[in-house]
């Protein structure tokens, strides 16, 4: 049962349903990628996995390891171990990063519990270091006047260190350079692994060059409406968007 | 010198502890009239020219009306009549620590306060023996001819300082609660840095707490001389349980030729207390003065620290946090007086209203005509935590003449519920986070107060956070 | 005094304007018995009501002696060939929908000059006729917003002297492209008058309305005017007050607008002239969507005293308010700057900003500012900035570079300085811009610019 399981899920922002029955499953040991068109409800599928407080489910469920999570905090989420690597970080004026690491670190751990300081700052370090970000942003308030690529980079620092169960990438190529999509990619494969389930949010196939996907979903208006290999993000690619809305909705996606 | 001060500390604090030994004789009783202002005199066997001092102080402090017209009406809710003016040394109504309430003392727990320290803050001790940390900074600071002691021994032991500085930076007519901390004041630091000393040490009232230091009238009075320099720090962070609903402490600095004064206030007052403060400095040629100050906590707090920057080049600075949970209204602010050329100004005020909390800047700039290159400088943030919280701002500025320049810039905010959700995705509580994002808020600020308050702070922060959420 | 004796409050004219009981008088109060009640309970008020005084935070920085009263002299009837002069010398915009001319509160002239006017249902009426006519509309919206930034005294004064001024009631969807202007003249050594704007626009209806104030000649006078906006839903108004007393005049002005649910109204406060001159204006904000902006620049030289005094009300969620005033002084000049943003609870979603920038020009020169805020809703932004400085050294130089003589540099910087506020009214009062522009220029250096022909009728 080490999967999360999106079953049928329907939901709902400012009364206007995004997600209208859509169901995936991302085994641990997978990287699932989902591409599709803009206002194809992607981004919205991440939020909703993540408990957003905007998003309204209607229907189905998310199961995780078998547990339904949609009943959670999207905190109570994270420390079960869905992490969301945001399409538009935010920035945290005065929270210096290696604090704000630390601090959702030891919220993971129980009562009495304390971080212990040396192994996780040379755990940051050596983190840093794969993924190319000066020491200097230890000390930096979280992505404030960070440039796109580095709060990308600063997304994927905090999933090394955090280490989920379940990832998802929300667009983490958009606004990304050659180089730092390299590097980025570089250190989701570093973690790529049987104990980690991945689910890779896109627009374009060119995120997909670097991080090589088991499975590709398209979704459009809200389902998914094609399955296959990675194949089929090269077909995309090729044909575009449009002939796929006149596919017949895959049947048992799951 | 310096040794015998000292020493003179020691002897006439054992002296005063024996001499009143009936309790009744410490205490002026309820109320205010000339009788209760002679008996503080004579209990502390002060010389005329102080006893008329607060006489006179007692006249004016009766003929001001509550200054209602601009602050709030809550001030109309002090009894000044149900009020102990003086308790000496050693008369803190005393308590077992069985009576303290549960949540002040989970809050020291939470905090790490030292045992001992506990008891005395929870009113449960009348002393608190500080006198190991203590000795060390009395020899250290001793051994550079530095006075420090309390405001009681400085007026008697050093007149000659003493007089010349008392009362000129805030006369007793400057607002109705100055003159009543004249008439009635007891306790608080004398504190006098020869030329040129450096005090390496910050000096600490937190080290000598006795009842006087952590009275309700306490008065302050330092003196840095030419090209000094020194640092006190006051209060702790610690939530002060007490039975005094008023507290009005004046506090004056006088920072000569090339002197530099930091003064440090955190203050963490419980729920039914008025703290009506008046703190200024007067910063001679070159001076630098900086008050960084730190409101949590009690009922009404008025405290506006101000400088007269008196010579040219002088520099003036406020630092200041506020905190207004329920029930709470922080009136607080800064008063910038450029008095001769070139004289500077910086005022950094950010504030924090939780729940039903209010907070208030009240600022003053004032540059006369006929000066040249005043600059001043004022940023206000405040923060809003709930829907019912309450901020306002109400700064006065006047500039008269070209070639000074003067810039105010305010802001509201509220903690944005995107950021609120991108931390509790990474693993943190709706608690968690919002602490986190009030303490990023404050941070800057912080991040100048000595190392052991800052942590301090951020504790408080997190436990006045909690039940803010949800 | 015998009342009964007295047909007309015209027996006052000449004796001073603080002497004798406001009696029922001119069309104004010949028709509805409620008006010369009220006038009389106003009257009752302003005595009644005390002085401004040093400790009154509403009067802060103000000179409370120029509020002396007792020299001015109720308004005079205007000889012939005086009307004539100050109706030739009534120059505003050039192309405008229609005016009206008032001299110490009497009526010179009313043109309509666009059938705009004269649309159905548009009443466009001197405020004594339109007493007459519309009771009912003048007795919904007549004084009715309580003059709360200090002025309560002034505005009770205003109700039991006013006699005339301008009613502009636009019914729904109606929009009125050209300005309509007014003109009120104080004539006469200490003279008085008490002009009165008010503008009712019923929803989605829009219109850009000036007011002139003048002095026939540089004497002493005393002036206590109202205008007060009604802004209904969608309405839209451009309001101007282009202040050009003489430099000896007391003037207070107290403004009131209130504005409907997506309502959007832009005032200007330009002030080019007066001896004291006290400006108040509140913006109630009161339905959602609704926008004001409130602009003002003042040419503060001589002894002048600008003192003004605003206040954003954010009274539901969902509205906006935008304050930018700008004074430049010289010589003695002394301005006052006072606001406050007010957001009420529950008021969320307000976006309000308040900025005052006071440019110095001398030594002698002093700028009070007191910008403030009180917030009782979490969910806004709001900020407030104030500076006062002087001409930037650099960018004199750079003028000075180019071959500009000093003189007129600094003039140049003024004049961008304070433009910025003309500069915020919308495009569609491209007119009145360049009006505003051009009485600005012609402010500092009258002989840059040739006045009729450029100002021409």
């Amino acid at each position: 049962m080490s999967s999360l399981i999106i079953k049928d899920l329907r939901a709902n922002v400012a009364g206007q349903e995004i997600l209208r029955g859509l169901s995936l499953e991302i085994e641990k040991g997978k990287v699932h990628a989902i591409m599709g068109p803009n206002g194809s409800g992607k981004s919205t599928l991440s939020k909703v996995i993540a408990g957003h407080p905007d998003y309204e489910v209607t229907g189905g469920d998310v199961l995780l390891d078998g547990e339904s999570i949609l009943g959670l905090e999207p905190d109570e989420r994270a420390r079960r171990g869905v992490f969301l690597a945001f399409q538009y970080p935010m920035e945290i004026p005065g929270v210096t990063n290696a604090n704000f690491i630390r601090a959702a670190l030891q919220a993971r751990l129980g009562e009495g519990e304390e971080l212990e300081a040396t192994e996780y700052y040379a755990k940051l370090y050596a983190r840093m270091d794969s993924l190319e970000i000066p020491r200097s942003f230890t000390a930096r308030s979280v992505n404030e006047g960070f440039s796109g690529g580095e709060k990308k980079r600063n997304e994927i620092l905090q999933m090394a260190m955090l280490e989920p169960q379940y990832a998802i990438l929300d667009e983490t190529d958009s606004g990304l350079d050659i180089d730092a999509l390299k590097v980025v990619s570089r250190g989701v494969n570093s973690l790529r692994g049987p104990n980690l389930g991945a689910l890779v949010i896109t627009h374009y196939q060119r995120l997909l060059n670097y991080i090589q996907p088991d499975c590709v979903h398209v979704m459009a208006s809200g389902r998914i409406v094609k399955s296959g290999g990675p194949e089929l993000a090269f077909e995309l690619e090729a044909k575009g968007y449009d002939w796929i809305k006149d596919e017949p909705v895959a049947a048992g996606a799951v | 010198m310096s040794m015998e001060t000292v020493n003179d500390i020691d002897i006439d604090r054992s002296a005063g502890d024996f001499s009143y030994p009936e309790s009744h004789k410490y205490d002026a009783g309820y109320g205010l009239t000339s009788e209760t202002v002679n008996y503080i005199s004579k209990v502390k066997g002060e010389p005329d020219w102080i006893r008329d001092f607060r006489l006179r102080a007692l006249d004016t402090f009766e003929s001001r009306p509550m200054p209602t017209h601009w602050a709030s009406e809550d001030l109309n809710a002090i009894k000044f009549d149900d009020i102990r003016y003086y308790l000496a040394n050693g008369q803190r109504p005393t308590r077992s620590w069985d009576e303290v309430p549960e949540d002040v003392k989970r809050t020291f727990e939470r905090l790490g306060i030292p045992e001992q320290e506990r008891k005395f803050l929870a009113g449960v001790e009348a002393q608190f023996d500080s006198e190991a940390v203590y000795s060390n900074i009395k020899k250290a600071v001793g051994d550079q001819g530095v006075i420090f002691m309390g405001s009681t021994e400085g007026l008697m032991k050093h007149p000659e300082i003493f007089k010349k500085w008392f009362g000129k930076v805030i006369p007793t007519g400057d607002n109705k609660f100055s003159a009543l901390n004249s008439a009635v004041f007891s306790g608080g630091s004398f504190i006098y840095v020869p030329p040129g000393v450096k005090v390496k040490h910050p000096l600490q009232a937190y080290f000598r707490i006795n009842a006087e230091n952590f009275g309700q009238f306490e008065r302050t009075l330092i003196i840095a001389d030419e090209g000094s320099e020194v640092m006190y720090m006051e209060g702790c962070t610690a939530p002060r349980f007490e039975t005094a609903t008023l507290h009005s402490a004046v506090v004056e600095l006088v920072a000569l030729k090339g002197a530099k004064i930091q003064y440090i206030t955190v203050q963490n007052w419980s729920q039914n207390v008025f703290n009506l403060v008046t703190k200024r400095a007067l910063a001679h040629e070159e001076a630098e003065v900086k008050w960084i100050d730190c409101n949590i906590g009690s009922r009404l707090t008025m405290k506006y620290p101000g400088v007269v920057l008196k010579g040219r080049k002088a520099r003036g600075e406020v630092l200041s946090i506020a905190l207004a949970n329920n029930g709470q209204h922080q009136d607080t602010g800064a008063k910038m007086v450029h008095a001769a050329d070139e004289t500077t100004s910086n005022v950094i005020s950010k504030s924090i209203s939780i729940g039903r909390g209010r907070a208030t800047y009240r600022g003053l700039v004032h540059v006369p005509k006929h000066l040249k290159g005043c600059k001043n400088n004022t940023e206000c943030d405040a923060l809003l935590i709930n829907p019912e919280s309450r901020t306002d701002t109400y700064p006065a500025i006047t500039v008269r003449g070209a070639g000074n320049s003067v810039q105010h810039e305010a802001s509201v905010s509220q903690v944005s519920a995107e950021q609120i959700f991108y931390m509790r995705q990474r693993g943190l509580t709706e608690g968690q986070a919002m602490s986190l994002s009030v303490n990023g808020f404050v941070n800057d600020l912080v991040r100048q107060f000595p190392m052991e308050y800052s942590v301090e702070l951020k504790r408080l922060i997190d436990l006045e956070m909690e039940g803010s959420v949800g | 005094m015998n009342i009964a004796a007295l047909a007309s409050d015209e027996t006052h004219a000449g004796s001073g304007v603080l002497q004798g009981e406001p009696l029922a008088s001119f069309d104004f109060d010949s028709a509805p018995q409620w008006r010369h009640e009220v006038r009389q309970e106003a009257w009752r008020a302003f005595q009644a009501t005390p002085a401004p005084t040093r400790t009154d935070e509403a009067w802060r920085f103000s000179p409370l002696k120029a509020l002396d009263l007792r020299a001015y002299v109720r308004p005079c009837a205007n000889a012939e060939d005086e009307g004539r002069d100050l109706l030739e010398r009534s120059n505003g915009l050039r192309e405008i929908a229609g005016r009206m001319v008032f001299a110490n509160d009497r009526l010179l002239k009313r043109e309509v000059r666009s059938d705009a006017l004269a649309q159905a249902g548009v009443i466009w009426l001197p405020l004594a006729e339109a007493a007459v006519k519309h009771p009912d509309l003048l007795e919904k919206y007549f004084m009715r917003e309580e003059a709360v930034l200090g002025s309560r005294k002034y505005a009770a004064l205003h109700e039991a002297r006013v006699c005339d001024g301008s009613f502009l009631y636009l019914p729904p969807g109606v929009k009125i492209d050209l300005p309509i202007e007014s003109f009120q003249w104080l004539h006469g050594e200490n003279a008085s008058c008490f002009p009165h704007t008010l503008i009712v626009a019923s929803e989605n209806s829009r219109a850009t309305f000036v007011d002139h104030f003048q002095s026939s000649a540089a004497v002493a006078g005393f002036a206590c005017g109202v205008n007060d906006l009604w802004l209904g839903a969608g309405a839209s108004i451009t309001y101007i007050n282009c202040q050009q007393w003489s430099d000896s005049t007391v003037a207070v002005q107290i403004n009131s607008t209130v504005l409907g649910r997506d309502a959007t109204a832009v005032a200007l406060n330009a002030q080019f002239g007066g001896g004291y001159v006290r400006s108040e204006s509140v913006s109630h904000l009161r339905e959602k969507g609704g926008r004001s902006d409130m602009l003002a620049l003042a040419v503060a030289d001589g002894r002048r005293e600008i003192d003004q005094r605003t206040l954003q009300i954010h009274e539901a969620p969902h509205t906006a308010s935008d304050l930018l005033y700008k004074n430049a002084l010289d010589d003695r000049a002394h301005t006052i700057f006072s606001g406050l943003i007010r957001v009420a609870p529950n008021a969320h979603f307000t976006d309000a900003y308040q900025k005052v920038r006071n440019l110095l020009l001398s030594e002698e020169a002093e700028a009070d500012s007191a910008p403030g805020l009180e917030i009782k809703a979490d969910n806004v932004r709001c900020t407030h900035g104030a500076t006062t400085g002087q001409i930037e050294a650099e960018e004199l130089f750079y003028l000075l570079s180019r071959g500009i003589p000093r003189s007129k540099a600094q003039r140049l910087i003024v004049f961008g300085f304070l433009n910025e506020a003309i500069s915020r009214l919308p495009a569609r009062d491209e007119a009145v811009r360049e009006y505003l522009r051009r009485t600005l220029q012609d402010r500092f250096s009258p002989g840059d610019l040739g006045r009729p022909e450029v100002l021409g009728v």
